[in-house]
């Protein structure tokens, strides 16, 4: 500031003027541009800005219709941003340890301002976040959103259900309840099933041969450290392909009248030099689809996340997360039930312990890996329960739903010693 | 806003956007300055389980007259003199070593400081004397010793 | 669009607002700014008044590291006048804590000192209830999750109506002083000291442990039971044993309520390592409890019939018009059971039924000898019954079922069960004259008990009818003998007996298992179950030629298949038989369980 103050003696316009005009220096110096008002300041806004950069300086149209995407991709990005945020600053008040992680949750409720709002927040969106991530994979699906140029982002996104999966599993351990050591415990058994590596995997994952103190610092740092590095390199991943790929699905485009865009100043070509391999972005020689993604693209992310916020913030005030008895090793709950998203498998394996907890997850997600590879009909892309892809909707929609009824029969209607009950 | 030049005929519409955008940034906005507060809030620690500041060290009967006793846990000796009792704090305020008790007053076993009996400096690079801490009889007839609030040298509290 | 952002906004900003607000607006704030002005009021010079002008609300705690884990107490948060005499006469939350000379506090110079300080000891030691909780529900332990909600102060929601009546009044509070009064005699601790007695007298230590009390292995270990369960849990375990596990079969003791009150507290004070008690006392209790295992007094005094009812041998078997409905009837035992029988028996329940669940029971040999001496006593035969379907019902329906399919009120629990008699296939295959044997002499090893001196022979013909006409049906077809030796023709040898062994683990592990004791990995699935056959004692009742009967021609209505016809020879089944009698010697055999 001192400096600052020295310079405008040079200069004309007198101290007065200089001093007022150093908020408005420092403003665009550090936002290279106004709030634009035309295309050309659209452009640079969305290009010149390092959060925005992320975005094509235009999106196609079809990017745009909330009844396409829904926003689900969106929604499970903000609601992992929630968690970053409210998992950091639990963490200052978390110790992984088994004498004190559950007196800690406690303190959340008691002594530590916010502590339980925050502490269901992070609940709560971790839920929300394997939801939306399942049902963006859904929409994926039947949009047929995941063939060429896009099939291995697809397989990305399986990645990272199953990542998601694990981090919202190994996070369900830390408060060290009733509810955590007994879903844990299951959990693990399931994995154990694994032929050849299944028991060495599990003795690995809990570090001892039971849940114990051991399990609770590797899966503290699985949660807090390891799997969140991975999720957010594969979330960029995931992002840059989806630009590269040329931006997000969409039906194959009308043949219609061939309309050259003038731009407002065509002077330059500023900034598109081929970056996007897709075809709308190239100027001048196809049917200007696209809109400029700020404001419009822009606007509706901040809705998105406006929702997403709002809804868990309801959510958190009027649900406290569980908090169950403090762990008793002698003591099983009955009957003992994994998380609910891996309660479908638990049901299964109340069948066929190998076949339930393994061979069928496994095969589910190898068909999911190489669906984008064994679909390779270029037909149906971008439209919802495309006329021409029945077959593979048909498929997809029955494991869905009878995955989501095995988790609903796990989850309520299945009593003390997994026998069946009316939850009515 | 953005959208002003394409709809310059509709001067209502632009205005109901404006306040719209308007009242949105005030809720984002809003909330942003109340979470700022709250993650202060958040954390300050409201409990600490390190040693408490505002400690009871019994009944005015465990020490006797001409008592000097060194409670290091806490930090502090306790003096009493006739009926009347003090409590000083045992950390040098040189560098934070626990100062011993010696027959001349206190003497640090770190760099040498020494103090009277009072905590008066009397050599050593002390810079400071040795703060009293306030005592303080409870409803439940037990002496506390109160760390937070300080005491002139020479404050007594009459048993 | 911008409306609903605009809307969205705000209902972020309102939730953050409320969140907000409620984090100023707590319930002990209000309770510590009552307390500072009350104090003011009550204060008698300025500079407490100015200090506590100074004070501003804050979260009061107690760490108490004495016990084990570290505890954390905020109860003063809210209790603030706990340890402040003038406060004595207030409402909670703001009322001090009572002096009691019972709890060991003194009376010095007019002023009351405390033994137990709040400081050292904290309050959830005592009162329990949750020490880091700030509200109600959560510190008191009202919340169902919290294991220790105050005694007697606090019932959870989920707690069993009906005994929330029971579940109150400082009484309670015994449980955690026993913690760490863990002396037999001590004053303060009238019902745990009551319920540790009846856990010996009423038996309970036959089939629980309590480390370093008990070592019974039948029902679960209740070493750290206070620790684990909540105390309405407790009450329902004693008075309903099947309300927690359907599959429970501990016998309703049909306790009283004072006795079922002692036996709580008494439980709910067993946490694994208690505070003061070193291994050395518990090892000096178990010492004293093995030695005097009845209530002083009672031994020696008491006839064997008291005996009975003191030791709540009814709360398993049935004497007269009492009957726990798990073990055989006792009514008439003196023409059942000799008094050798009873005496190894009592030592050693699995001495002469080897698979009996009976626990063994420490009671002095005199207490022994008086229970056998009085029920050799019970010579009485029952009145003769009017037909053989009342003597069934009299006689034979507790074991063998209503329906005579082995499926009566305590088949469950004996091993090997009762024979069900609607299996055609085995009550066809038999001759009359081995089921009359049966009755008249029992069926060794088992429960079956003999008859003859109960039942006259053309009782026992009639009974046999009855069953054989109600619940076979099918008419009894002329047997026909198979063709097998009276006695082995093989010689028992060391050889013999290497091939019969050789065989049996061959062929038979799989039902009659790996130690021949009947509990091969299919036996669960086979009724009858496959026979235990280190029974030695039944063993011995069945002749060579039976056994080769049932090994080469099968039991019909069982699992047992015909073996000749899988290649088995006469040879063969002469080798197994030479095993199966080496595996049960005829000496020492009263003396061990051989499970």
């Amino acid at each position: 500031m001192s400096t600052a103050t020295q310079e405008p003696k040079t200069k004309s316009p007198g101290m007065w003027g200089a001093l007022r005009q150093i908020p408005a220096d420092i403003w665009s110096s550090v936002f290279r541009n106004p709030l634009p008002s035309n295309d050309l300041e659209r452009s640079s806004t969305s290009f010149t800005n390092f959060f925005l950069h992320i975005h094509p300086v235009k999106v196609h149209k079809n990017t745009l219709r909330p009844i396409y995407t829904l926003g689900l991709g969106l929604m499970s990005l903000f609601l992992f941003l929630i968690l970053v945020v409210t998992g950091i600053l639990l963490m200052f008040y978390y110790v992984p340890s088994t004498t004190q992680a559950y007196d800690r949750m406690l303190d959340l409720r008691g002594t530590v301002a916010f502590g339980i709002f925050l502490r269901n927040m992070h609940r709560w969106s971790a839920h929300g976040m394997v939801a939306m991530v399942f049902l963006h994979m859904c929409r994926v699906f039947l949009t047929g959103a995941y063939k060429k140029p896009r099939e291995f982002n697809w397989v990305i996104g399986v990645v990272l259900l199953l990542v998601t999966l694990f981090l919202s599993f190994t996070g369900y351990l830390l408060p060290w309840d009733q509810l955590a050591f007994w879903a844990i415990t299951v959990g693990t058994a399931i994995a154990g099933y694994a032929p050849f590596v299944g028991k060495q995997m599990q003795f690995v994952l809990l570090g001892d041969t039971t849940v114990g103190q051991e399990a609770l610092l590797r899966f503290y740092v699985l949660h807090v450290a390891v799997l969140p590095v991975v999720l957010v390199l594969l979330i960029a991943i995931h992002f840059w392909r989806i630009r590269k790929d040329g931006g997000l699905s969409r039906p194959e485009a009308a043949p219609g009248p061939l309309v050259k865009v003038r731009m407002e100043l065509q002077k330059k070509v500023y900034g598109l030099q081929g970056f996007v391999r897709g075809p709308f972005t190239k100027i001048g020689n196809v049917p200007d689809e696209s809109v400029y993604s700020w404001p419009n693209l822009l606007m509706a992310e901040l809705l998105v996340l406006v929702l997403t916020v709002s809804a868990i913030l309801v959510v958190s005030l009027l649900f406290n997360a569980p908090l169950e008895q403090p762990v008793n090793v002698m003591h099983p709950p009955n009957p003992a039930k994994a998380p609910w998203y891996f309660l479908g498998l638990q049901e299964m394996v109340s069948y066929s312990a190998f076949w339930g907890g393994i061979g069928v997850p496994t095969i589910f997600v190898l068909l999911l890996l190489a669906a984008p590879y064994i679909d390779r009909s270029p037909k149906g892309v971008g439209k919802w329960f495309a006329r021409e892809r029945l077959l593979a909707n048909t498929i997809f929609l029955t494991l869905a739903v009878v995955n989501v009824i095995f988790i609903i029969i796990g989850t309520f209607f299945r009593g003390p010693n997994w026998t069946f009950v009316s939850p009515f | 806003m953005a959208e002003a030049s394409k709809a310059p005929d509709k001067k209502e519409d632009v205005s109901r956007r404006r306040i719209f955008s308007w009242l949105a940034s005030v809720g984002l906005f809003g909330s942003a300055a109340l979470a700022a507060v709250s993650d202060w809030l958040f954390f300050k620690p409201q409990v600490t389980y390190g040693p408490s500041a505002r400690f009871a060290i019994g009944k005015p009967d465990e020490f006797p007259p001409g008592t000097r006793i060194s409670r290091d846990v806490e930090r502090v000796c306790i003096v009493r003199e006739g009926n009347r009792l003090a409590a000083i704090s045992t950390t040098c305020t040189h560098l934070g070593c626990i100062v011993g008790i010696s027959d001349t007053g206190f003497s640090c076993p770190c760099h040498g400081s020494r103090y009277d009996q009072d905590g008066t400096v009397t050599g050593g690079p002390a810079p400071k004397p040795l703060p009293w801490f306030k005592v303080t009889l409870a409803p439940n007839g037990e002496l506390e010793v109160d760390k937070n609030t300080q005491v002139n040298p020479g404050t007594y509290f009459t048993v | 669009m911008r409306l609903a952002l605009a809307i969205a906004s705000f209902v972020v900003l309102i939730v953050h607002g409320v969140v907000f607000y409620n984090q100023f607006f707590h319930r002990w704030e209000q309770h510590q700014t009552a307390y500072f002005e009350q104090a003011r009021s009550l204060s008698k010079n300025d500079a407490e008044r100015a200090e506590l002008e100074a004070r501003s609300p804050r979260v009061e705690q107690t760490i108490v590291t004495s016990f084990g884990d570290t505890h954390v107490d905020r109860c003063t948060t809210c209790h603030m006048a706990a340890d402040d005499p003038r406060f004595a006469g207030h409402a909670e939350p703001l009322k001090a804590h009572p002096y009691s000379a019972a709890m060991g506090d003194v009376q010095r110079n007019g002023r009351w000192e405390r033994r137990h300080k709040f400081s050292d000891f904290g309050c959830t030691v005592c009162h329990g209830g949750q020490g880091r909780g700030l509200e109600n529900v959560y510190s008191h332990g009202e919340d169902e999750f919290w294991p220790e909600p105050m005694l007697g102060y606090v019932t959870q929601a989920t707690w069993r109506k009906d005994f929330t009546p029971h579940l109150k009044g400082k009484e309670y509070m015994e449980a955690n002083c026993a913690q760490c009064h863990t002396a037999e005699d001590f004053a303060g601790t009238p019902h745990v000291n009551r319920g540790r007695k009846l856990f010996y007298a009423m038996n309970c230590y036959g089939c629980h442990k309590i480390d370093g009390m008990s070592e019974g292995t039948l029902g679960p270990d209740l070493t750290e039971v206070g620790h684990k369960f909540k105390i309405d849990y407790l009450w329902e375990s004693i008075v309903e044993p099947r309300a927690n596990l359907a599959t429970s079969f501990m016998p309703k003791f049909n306790l009283n309520d004072a006795d079922v009150e002692s036996l709580v507290i008494f439980l709910k004070s067993r946490r694994g390592v208690n505070f003061a008690e070193t291994t050395l006392d518990r090892y000096k209790a178990h010492i004293a409890n093995v030695a005097v295992v009845i209530p002083p007094g009672t031994a020696g005094e008491k006839a064997g019939e008291q005996l009975i009812a003191d030791r709540a041998c009814t709360a398993c078997h049935k004497l007269r018009d009492k009957d726990g409905g798990i073990a055989p009837d006792l009514s008439y035992e003196g023409l059942i059971r000799d008094n050798a029988w009873m005496m190894d028996h009592f030592k050693n329940p699995r001495s002469r039924v080897p698979d009996s669940i009976m626990p063994t029971f420490r009671f002095p040999e005199e207490d022994f000898t008086r229970i056998s001496s009085y029920l050799q006593t019970l010579k009485a035969p029952p009145p003769p019954a009017a037909t053989a379907a009342a003597a069934y019902k009299e006689l034979c329906e507790r074991c063998h079922g209503e329906k005579g399919d082995g499926n009566g009120k305590v088949a469950w629990y004996i091993d090997p069960s009762p024979r069900d008699f609607t299996k055609a296939g085995f009550m066809n295959s038999k001759p009359r004259d081995r089921f009359v044997a049966s009755i008249q002499n029992g069926v060794g090893g088992t429960s079956m008990p003999p008859w003859k001196n109960v039942l006259k022979d053309e009782q026992i013909n009639g009974v046999l009818t009855y069953v054989l006409t109600t619940f076979t049906k099918e008419p009894q077809r002329e047997v026909k003998p198979h063709k097998v030796p009276q006695q082995n023709p093989v010689a028992s040898n060391k050889e013999s007996i290497a091939r019969g062994e050789g065989i049996f683990l061959e062929r038979c592990t799989g039902c009659h298992g790996r130690k021949a004791d009947g509990k091969g990995p299919n036996s669960l699935d086979i009724l009858p179950h496959p026979r235990n056959l280190r029974n030695s004692w039944f063993v011995d009742t069945v002749p060579d030629n039976r056994l080769f009967d049932s090994i080469l021609y099968g039991v019909q209505g069982t699992a047992m298949p015909s073996w000749i016809d899988y290649g088995l020879t006469q040879e063969n089944v002469g080798d197994l038989v030479n095993f199966i009698r080496s595996i049960n010697p005829k000496t020492a055999r009263s003396q061990y369980a051989r499970n």
